[in-house]
């Protein structure tokens, strides 16, 4: 009969507890600092647009990621956004994975969803891939590039591999690729709060003030201004 | 080793602790580096290959300092996200050649970026970083010296501004034989209160006139400022909040001295974006009057029939340019469409537009940094060749700063067009009803009365600055952009007197010159030479040698850019008068 080692068991549940305890912990010191700056303040007339005014320019703005059409810059780089659509579905995927696999692993036990995740961590791993080589030999990407960026982007390469080996969830057969993944998955908690992968904490305050700004100003929603003709 | 920072990079860091707020923060935290806003840049891809225009790299410079000084991080480990301060005075030099040099706070970055960056603001910020230690261009700090001490940008007196107004007053009194027709001044309570871009004043006075004519026959209750008038900002373009906060004050009180309702702006894109949206967050003033493009004002009036346009007159195909002010800043999108669409025959979109569209080049207040103009250039060859596709030949747009980049880049791209302000095609397209005109006035001698001037330049607004001086004193004036349609004109009207600049596209006014003097038709038309060439390397030095070397005539005339009225007139009925004389004496 197998017995998990106390290692795995430290791993897989308390380990991940204080880890997303220490994430929680910064974050909220985060979002303490970023309160302490004043927030500017709209105080110009609304637009004459009637479409539209700062609430729904907001709304607009925050979903504006699910619109691929809705700017030039993903309407011509759709294959960017499809790998932007991939890559971070394996990174929901594996996130999920990580409370699921100690908390409720009959949702995950069928060989259909095994292979679906698994499935899901192979095309983010090649699409991860390809977002690392696009940094290193895309000359304007690589020149805005930092080494948290090689790094972040190398460590969730890694990650899906071992999302990848720990998907089936069976530490009977070798617990090294499950260790490994919560081991990782523990060090992102950690990491993430000071790296640009915490991108994700900001993106929702960005673009709503963005948005409350344009829309209050009859800017967004964008009217589309088709493409380059000449 | 610490390495010691210069006074000047010290108040920058300073200025920077003090300015971040919050949604600037969030800005430069947000950056994920996709770099999906590179191909959104028109410098970027006028100068493929060149990193340093990618807007990622040039919000980098500021997104550096900050990590170095604010984030996190980049004060615990720097070199992990590539922190990096500021430490001596040419540091801020370089910084200053991209955030002035290389961007023109278009924003069409910002809005194309999946995560909400909007670099324009940091560039903007980054600006003013420089501008509190004094590192500018020259033409950047002339502006915004004029705009402080003089109250507008072109540091126009008081009495030449109101002599200009009187003058448009004059004309349009003539022009529609009408003598009830003002420009009205400082008239108290209003329903519109009119406020211009001193480059009306200065350089096309006509945008004055026509507006004037429209609020005339509206039946509009309307005055301008003699202080206050001027709605361009300075401080958007420099990232200084005060001046902006102060000018756009300046606008406000001059409205609310005058008890007006309303405030209309005419047309520019910078001017509309400070005044109506960051005027109020500038100068932390509510506005309790209306602000109103004066596109919204003319379409306006020809929705409830106040005026009445006839869009025959206007049959040039026309395609039109989005301030990126305008779209991208303020949504002002579809008003100028569908007044277009009223005052013209021939519309075509360019592609993209609204707020897509592409910076005419000029943005940023880059038209006052000369030291950019070749890099200015060179990135205009996208919106060359957004133009050269819609077959168009009058570019229409809403903003004076567009109208001057856009004059710049037809001429160096050789583009077969004109530019045109909405107003101009209102104001032609107006139809004016007979109970509207005016009685017929005695008609005052006008010293150029029965004469034909052909007006050579390549830069719209001489042609129609000197244009509207022969033509108020009775001159029948035609003009000509360059050499080949004024040697057409010259052969089918064959004026009495020519003005020539000597700089001109393709072939020069020197050449015409000599093509003029050397054909026995022409060679004893008067010719007076009108150019700003002189003032660069003695070419007036050079024009005489050319002259001597071709063993030709002299000029009737020569005088230099910016010409003043008076002294134009006065040569130019020397030289006439001279020529009567001539003639006498060749009859008897």
């Amino acid at each position: 009969m197998y017995q998990p080692s106390p290692l795995f068991r430290f791993a897989e549940d308390r380990l991940q507890i204080l880890a997303l305890s220490f994430m929680a912990i910064v974050y909220l010191l985060k979002i303490l600092w970023i309160l302490k700056f004043p927030a500017g303040r709209d105080r110009q007339a609304p637009a004459s647009n009637a479409n539209t005014n700062a609430s729904h320019g907001a709304l607009y703005s925050l979903f504006i990621i699910a619109l691929p059409w809705a700017m030039p810059s993903t309407r011509r780089h759709p294959f960017l956004y499809v790998q932007f659509a991939i890559f971070h579905l394996g990174v929901a995927a594996s996130i999920a994975m990580s409370f699921l696999i100690p908390y409720g692993p009959g949702l995950i036990s069928s060989r259909a969803t095994v292979a679906t995740l698994q499935a899901i961590f192979i095309v983010a791993f090649i699409v991860g891939f390809m977002r690392l080589v696009r940094r290193v030999a895309d000359p304007y990407v690589r020149s805005i590039s930092t080494p948290d960026d090689y790094f972040s982007l190398a460590l969730l390469l890694v990650w899906f591999a071992f999302s990848l080996l720990a998907a089936p969830n069976r530490p009977e057969r070798g617990e090294w690729f499950l260790l490994g993944y919560f081991l990782l998955t523990a060090f992102f908690l950690i990491y993430v709060p000071f790296s640009k992968i915490s991108h994700y904490l900001y993106y929702p305050f960005s673009r709503w003030y963005l948005g409350k700004t344009l829309g209050h100003r009859g800017v967004y929603p964008i009217k589309r201004g088709g493409e380059l003709r000449a | 080793m610490i390495r010691q920072k210069s006074y000047r990079a010290q108040k920058v860091i300073e200025r920077l602790r003090q300015k971040v707020n919050r949604q600037v923060l969030l800005s430069l935290e947000a950056c994920v580096h996709c770099g999906l806003c590179t191909d959104e840049c028109h410098y970027v891809l006028s100068n493929p290959g060149d990193v340093t225009y990618a807007p990622a790299y040039k919000a980098g410079m500021l997104r550096k300092l900050f990590k170095a000084h604010i984030n996190w991080t980049g004060r615990l480990a720097p070199w992990w996200v590539a922190a990096k301060s500021v430490y001596s005075d040419e540091e801020l030099e370089e910084f200053k050649d991209v955030v002035f040099g290389k961007c023109t706070n278009c924003r069409r970055c910002s809005l194309n970026c999946p995560m909400g960056v909007d670099m324009a603001s940091f560039n903007r910020m980054a600006r003013g970083l420089l501008v509190h230690v004094g590192i500018m261009p020259d033409g950047v700090a002339t502006v915004a010296k004029d705009q402080w001490e003089i109250g507008n940008q072109m540091g126009i007196s008081q009495e030449d501004y109101l002599e200009t107004l009187g003058w448009m007053e004059e004309e349009l009194r003539e022009e529609y034989d009408n003598p009830t027709i003002e420009v009205p001044i400082d008239k108290m309570d209003a329903d519109v209160v009119y406020a211009i871009n001193p480059r009306e004043a200065k350089y096309d006075p006509r945008t004055i006139a026509e507006a004037a004519a429209i609020f005339h026959f509206a039946g509009e209750n309307w005055t301008m400022a003699s202080q206050g008038w001027d709605m361009t900002n300075f401080g958007l373009f420099n990232g200084d909040d005060e001046l902006g906060g102060a000018v756009a004050k300046r606008v406000y009180d001059a409205v609310q001295e005058l008890r007006g309702k309303k405030m209309v702006v005419s047309e520019c894109g910078h001017g509309y974006r400070s005044t109506r949206c960051e005027g109020p967050n500038w100068s932390r003033t509510d506005v309790n009057f209306p602000i109103e493009s004066s596109i919204i004002t003319m379409l306006r009036y020809i929705r409830e029939g106040r005026i009445k346009v006839d869009k025959t007159k206007n049959s040039l195909p026309m395609t039109y340019h989005d301030s990126c002010n305008m779209a991208r800043s303020c949504g002002v999108t579809e008003e100028p469409r569908e007044l277009l669409n009223l005052v013209c025959t021939d519309f075509r979109e360019m592609h993209p537009n609204r707020a897509d569209n592409y910076c005419c080049t000029g943005g940023g207040g880059a038209m006052s940094m000369s030291e950019y103009s070749s890099r200015r250039l060179k990135s205009a060859k996208i919106k060359a060749d957004q133009l050269r596709a819609t077959g168009a030949k009058v570019v229409v747009t809403s903003c004076h700063n567009c109208v001057d980049a856009l004059f710049d880049l037809i001429k160096y791209y050789k583009l077969d067009m004109q530019v045109k302000l909405l107003v101009n095609l209102v104001s032609n397209a107006l139809v004016i009803p007979e109970q509207l005109r005016g009685r017929e006035e005695p008609k005052r001698a006008r010293l150029l009365e029965g004469y034909k001037i052909l007006v050579i330049d390549d830069e719209p607004d001489v042609r129609v600055y000197l244009s509207m001086i022969f033509r108020d004193q009775g001159a029948q004036v035609i003009d000509a952009p360059d050499a080949n349609q004024a040697m057409r004109a010259i052969k089918n009207v064959r004026p009495d007197l020519i003005t020539l600049d000597l700089v001109l596209p393709r072939k020069t006014g020197e050449k015409l010159y000599w093509e003029l003097r050397k054909d026995e038709r022409y060679a004893s038309l008067p010719v007076v030479v009108v150019s700003g060439y002189a003032s660069i390397d003695e070419p007036k030095i050079d024009f005489h040698r050319f002259i001597a070397e071709k063993n030709i005539a002299e000029p009737e005339g020569f005088l230099e850019k910016p010409v003043d009225r008076e002294k134009l007139l006065e040569t130019v009925l020397a030289v006439l008068a001279s020529k009567v004389q001539t003639r006498i004496r060749d009859s008897q």
